[in-house]
């Protein structure tokens, strides 16, 4: 073979070369294009994927806190006089509650932690269950959160006191379905509420939702402005 | 309301007489949330706080005197707002707007008479109606004539310290009762699922030989119908909350006597077996009058 038929033959072999490496870059592209794309669909419309903002949803009708005497798991009697001027964060328990409980209590703990330098922003925890959940009960618990007993108040005391509170203030009681039950009906237990300064319910927010926290705070700071 | 209205008047007219000497004018600082203005705007009526030195929260419709004093307000609107009082007059001024439309306007207030709903010791307990481990319909009335220990759990239950330990217990109960001579004999055990579309009868029954054995004497098991559990849940203060296949709930004990009064409960799950054998003993040696 010629040297020159040689040099034909490479400058052959390098034009295919050339397209080899142009057709596998645009068909590596267009897989990575076309997996995103999936990746992308795969989340449900309307679902919010773990980086979408918790919403805030207003409260369906006027809500104001109600007056309570309550007993935190110190033993010591918290009233609503007790909570004037704050931004209170609740949330709503039964210790037995295996399921969403200990996520919502987890998220309360985050929200307790970004807001250390807000000594205005306290946290309530009102138990459903008062026959079960004791102060003592509620101290073990508390210590599961590493709960601030001076910041995070988690109330039980007199049935009827815990569910006109919860009642009135926070939940509405229409669930009707005897299998997802629980006394006083009250439905979206899973929720976070923010009350304002000014004892407003201003916002709940799904206590399940990954980045509750961040938005519990991100609205704290809004109602400030 | 109205009522409410009248008084509120009433206490004005009184809080006039003592509080103004002729002339003067008292202004107090109030804040509240507006349930809704008067077409002429010359009324407002507002959900208020109590108003310190002067009246407790309620709410009641003011007269306004400057119906400028409420450009730009509307129902659901919360306000911070002076009342002023005079010998013969009072009306609302110096309306200032702190949050636009809080939120719709109701009056909602959730009343729970937990002792009028819980049943307590003494109480009679309202038959109801089961479908046991056979496939068959229970009926708590078929046990008249034996005390009962009933208690709540479901198989798929996953947790040693919950609904296993309630079994459990029901177990160490049974046989205390069983190798006691001396005890009585019309005393039963009764567990119940609240999650009677998996708790289908043969789940129960193969279910029941883990705690039981073959031997059923005694000790029943049985999955609840939801008109039941409708009817027994806010009486016994009990809670059970479907998600997928699990349940969160809490825990429920009941012993009834051979009449069908209740004559203890047991809560949550610190109680123990031979607590729970000598509340049957008792249970079953009841007499009535």
């Amino acid at each position: 073979m010629s040297n020159a038929a040689e040099s034909r033959q490479s400058s052959e072999e390098r034009l295919f070369l050339s397209i080899a490496v142009v057709a596998v870059l645009i068909l590596g592209l267009g897989y990575l294009g076309l997996m995103l794309a999936l990746n992308h669909r795969e989340k449900a419309p309307g679902v919010p994927g773990p980086t979408d903002e918790a919403v805030a949803l207003t409260p369906d009708h006027a809500r104001q806190l109600v007056d309570f005497s309550l007993t935190d798991r110190t033993g010591r009697t918290v009233t609503r006089a007790d909570l004037a001027g704050q931004f209170l964060v609740v949330d709503f328990l039964f210790t037995s509650c295996s399921l969403t409980c200990p996520v919502v209590n987890r998220h309360m703990a985050q929200i307790q932690q970004l807001t250390t330098n807000q000594p205005d922003v306290k946290l309530l925890s009102l138990t459903v269950d008062p026959r079960d959940d004791t102060t003592a009960v509620l101290a073990q618990y508390g210590l599961k959160f590493a709960a601030d007993t001076n910041r995070w108040w988690l109330l039980t005391g007199d049935k009827s006191v815990l569910y006109h509170l919860i009642g009135t203030s926070f939940l509405n009681a229409d669930l009707d379905d005897p299998f997802t039950y629980m006394p006083g009906n009250f439905s979206h237990t899973e929720r976070i509420a923010l009350v304002d300064g000014r004892g407003n319910v201003r916002a709940y927010f799904d206590g399940l939702s990954e980045n509750v926290a961040a938005a519990v705070v991100t609205q704290i700071g809004r109602l400030r402005q | 309301m109205k009522a409410w209205s009248y008084l509120g008047a009433l206490l004005l007219a009184l809080a006039g007489v003592v509080a103004a000497p002729a002339g003067e004018i008292k202004t107090y600082a109030a804040h509240g949330l507006v349930q809704g203005i008067a077409d002429d705007r010359r009324a407002v009526t507002i959900h208020h706080d109590a108003i310190p030195g002067y009246m407790m929260g309620m709410t009641m419709e003011f007269p306004v005197k400057d119906t400028n004093d409420l450009a730009g307000i509307a129902a659901g609107d919360e306000i911070n707002f002076t009342l002023a009082v005079s010998e013969t007059d009072s009306w609302v001024q110096n309306v200032r707007l702190l949050a636009h439309h809080v939120s719709e306007v109701t009056s909602n207030t959730f009343v729970f008479h937990s002792d009028s709903v819980e049943l307590h010791p003494g109480d009679l307990l309202p038959d109801g109606t089961l479908r046991s481990e056979s496939g068959g319909t229970l009926r708590f009335s078929d046990f008249h004539g034996q005390a009962v220990a009933f208690t709540f759990f479901f198989t798929r239950c996953p947790l040693p310290d919950y609904c296993m330990r309630m079994n459990r217990n029901f177990a160490a109960a049974r046989q205390i009762l069983l190798s006691d001579t001396h005890a009585p004999t019309n005393w039963q055990f009764l567990s119940i699922s609240f999650d009677p579309e998996f708790d289908q009868p043969e789940v129960l029954a193969s279910y029941a030989q883990l705690y039981r054995g073959e031997e059923s004497r005694h000790w029943l098991f049985a999955a609840v119908f939801r008109d039941t559990l409708r009817d027994l849940a806010p009486r016994l203060d009990l809670m059970v909350v479907h998600q997928g296949d699990a349940i969160s709930h809490n825990l429920r004990t009941v012993v009834i006597d051979p009449r069908g009064r209740i004559t203890s409960q047991f809560d949550g799950n610190a109680w123990t077996p031979e607590q729970l054998a000598d509340a049957l003993r008792q249970a079953a040696q009841t007499t009535h009058p």
